[in-house]
């Protein structure tokens, strides 16, 4: 008995010093991980905002007055709108077919899925440069039936689309893999069919995890660079997407056009992260 | 509708769940299928529903002298309890019974205030009044079992298929149930097969007993037979009798 006391000393010391030390461990890291993200995102935005707004409002709004900044946004909605709902019916296929289903190569496909993660953007481009380019595979074929992919829209939309595709897959297949078949199954022995199951049962199952991935694979899609890139051109008023105007913008020294259009691909994050934050609460809550 | 099982084996990667499994259930009739665990008698149940296929070969399934074995199982549409439940967690109660009836074709489908009077008779059925405007997450495992049964019979089906309905319930809620489910079969008479590992349920319920092992049936009966004459030692020893 004397023994285990002398192991365990008394209660009302212990833990006073324990909550002690781990509060100034904690302050720590708390402050680090602050500091950290202070300086290395919260400042950069700050930053943007600031240079945006150096001329005050007019000098912000005559950024956009412009035929090639608003040629660039109109080609970056263009890109998201048919990107994001490709992808999203893709990404809902893809972990479809990987959480119900069982079959060789699954594993294989799994981490296809994640390719995008792991491969450069720019080796994403180059790959359908070497496809659809001029001295590409498919150049000369295409070339005479008059379809251009490279220095086109196609081209960025098709890199934009290898870059963007994990996300629905990706946050979709785990949650799918973990709420099983069982309700979809009872669907189908109540009459209802392919459509009616995926409507009435699955989608309500899935949307904030949906969303969530439509929302990151739209953000992505519309800021995408190095795909993109490769791929466009940089061609003014026809293959320049905001991220690449913006570029083309700070090197040609238009400082407060090129961060005000730079704010706005801020702002569309700062979107996403509230809208991220919502769905994430929600996703938890359901 | 009676149901004909007719060679069914069923086979995942190399383990074979079922080996040539022949069993008819007749019109009206309440069979019961009593096994040990992992005997394969949710595997027969999902093959008898269409949610899972049976290996290709000689082996076929008749509803009422049709052949359904190449069917879906929204085309058969046969009234299935899971182990689980599975009620839709995102629909009330009531959606949940109407959801058989909201998913009929335009047709068929009775109109807004028929689905709500179907509705409300069968939580009067099942003494769940009241509940309607709740989620499954609100409800006890008994009331749960309840509504699941409710879902399956708001479309009339012509058959019941039931997973250990009575499965994880205490003791008194599985006796009320296992009455009222007699109770039900009496009035109603569709053709019913049902799942359980206790054998003081299957006796006291079931017009016919099936008895499974390891896939395989090993005979087929009333109580009575089963109990006065066990075929074999595994039947003997599972119904705790002796062999003659
Ligand atoms: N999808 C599957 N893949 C592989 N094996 C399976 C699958 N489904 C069932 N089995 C196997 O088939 C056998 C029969 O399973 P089944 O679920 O039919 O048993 P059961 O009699 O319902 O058991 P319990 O009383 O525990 O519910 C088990 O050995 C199980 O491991
Ligand atoms: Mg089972």
């Amino acid at each position: 008995m004397a023994a285990i006391i002398d192991i365990h000393p008394p209660r009302t010391v212990r833990p006073r010093k324990a909550t002690a030390e781990s509060f100034f461990s904690r302050w720590l890291i708390i402050s680090t991980a602050v500091g950290f993200m202070g300086l290395m995102f919260v400042l950069p935005l700050v930053v943007i905002f600031q240079e945006a707004f150096r001329k005050g409002w007019e000098g912000f709004i005559e950024a956009f007055d412009d035929r090639a900044t608003m040629h660039a946004i109109w080609l970056t909605l263009k890109v998201a709108a048919i990107t994001v709902p490709l992808n999203t019916l893709f990404g809902l296929a893809a972990a479809w077919c990987v959480s119900r289903f069982q079959f060789r190569g699954k594993r294989f496909l799994t981490s296809l899925i994640e390719l995008p993660l792991w491969v450069s953007p720019v080796i994403a481009g180059m790959v359908y440069v070497l496809l659809f380019g001029a001295q590409g595979l498919f150049g000369p074929t295409l070339k005479e039936h008059g379809i251009k992919i490279i220095f086109a829209l196609p081209g960025i939309v098709l890199s934009t689309i290898f870059v963007t595709f994990t996300f629905v897959a990706r946050i979709l297949a785990p949650q799918m893999e973990a709420q099983g078949q069982a309700e979809e199954e009872a669907a189908m022995t109540l009459g209802a069919n392919g459509f009616q199951m995926f409507w009435r049962v699955t989608l309500p199952k899935i949307k904030w995890g949906l969303l969530y991935g439509i929302i990151l694979c739209n953000a992505r899609s519309m800021g995408e660079f190095g795909a993109v890139s490769v791929v466009s051109g940089h061609i003014r008023n026809k293959t320049n997407t905001v991220p690449l105007h913006i570029e083309v913008l700070y090197n040609e020294y238009q400082f407060v056009p090129a961060f005000a259009v730079a704010s706005m691909l801020a702002l569309l994050a700062l979107v996403t992260l509230i809208l991220k934050t919502l769905t994430t609460t929600r996703r938890g809550a359901a | 509708m009676s149901i004909h099982i007719h060679h069914i084996s069923k086979t995942f990667g190399s383990f074979q769940a079922l080996k040539n499994v022949d069993l008819e259930v007749k019109t009206g009739e309440l069979v019961a299928l009593l096994g040990p665990s992992g005997s394969g008698k949710t595997t027969l149940l999902r093959i008898i529903a269409g949610l899972e296929f049976a290996d290709a070969g000689e082996g076929s399934i008749q509803f009422h002298g049709t052949d359904v074995t190449n069917c879906s199982a929204y085309e058969r549409k046969a009234g299935f309890v899971f182990q689980n439940y599975a009620l839709f967690n995102h629909m009330t109660v009531a959606e949940n019974i109407a959801f058989g009836l909201r998913v009929m074709p335009r047709v068929t489908r009775p109109d807004r205030e028929e689905i709500d009077r179907a509705v409300a008779e069968l939580l009067r059925r099942i003494a769940l009044e009241g509940y309607g405007s709740r989620y499954p997450s609100q409800l006890s495992g008994g009331q749960k079992q309840r509504v699941a049964l409710a879902r399956a019979l708001a479309v009339g089906p012509q058959v019941l298929l039931l997973d250990e309905p009575f499965g994880a319930l205490d003791a008194k809620v599985r006796k009320t149930l296992r009455k009222w489910l007699r109770q039900f079969h009496n009035e109603t008479k569709v053709t019913t097969l049902f799942v359980t590992h206790d054998q003081d349920e299957a006796f006291e319920l079931a017009d016919r007993v099936v008895v499974l092992h390891e896939g395989d049936i090993q005979q087929i009966g009333s109580p009575q037979q089963l109990r006065e004459h066990p075929k074999n030692e595994f039947v003997a020893d599972f119904l705790d009798c002796v062999m003659i």
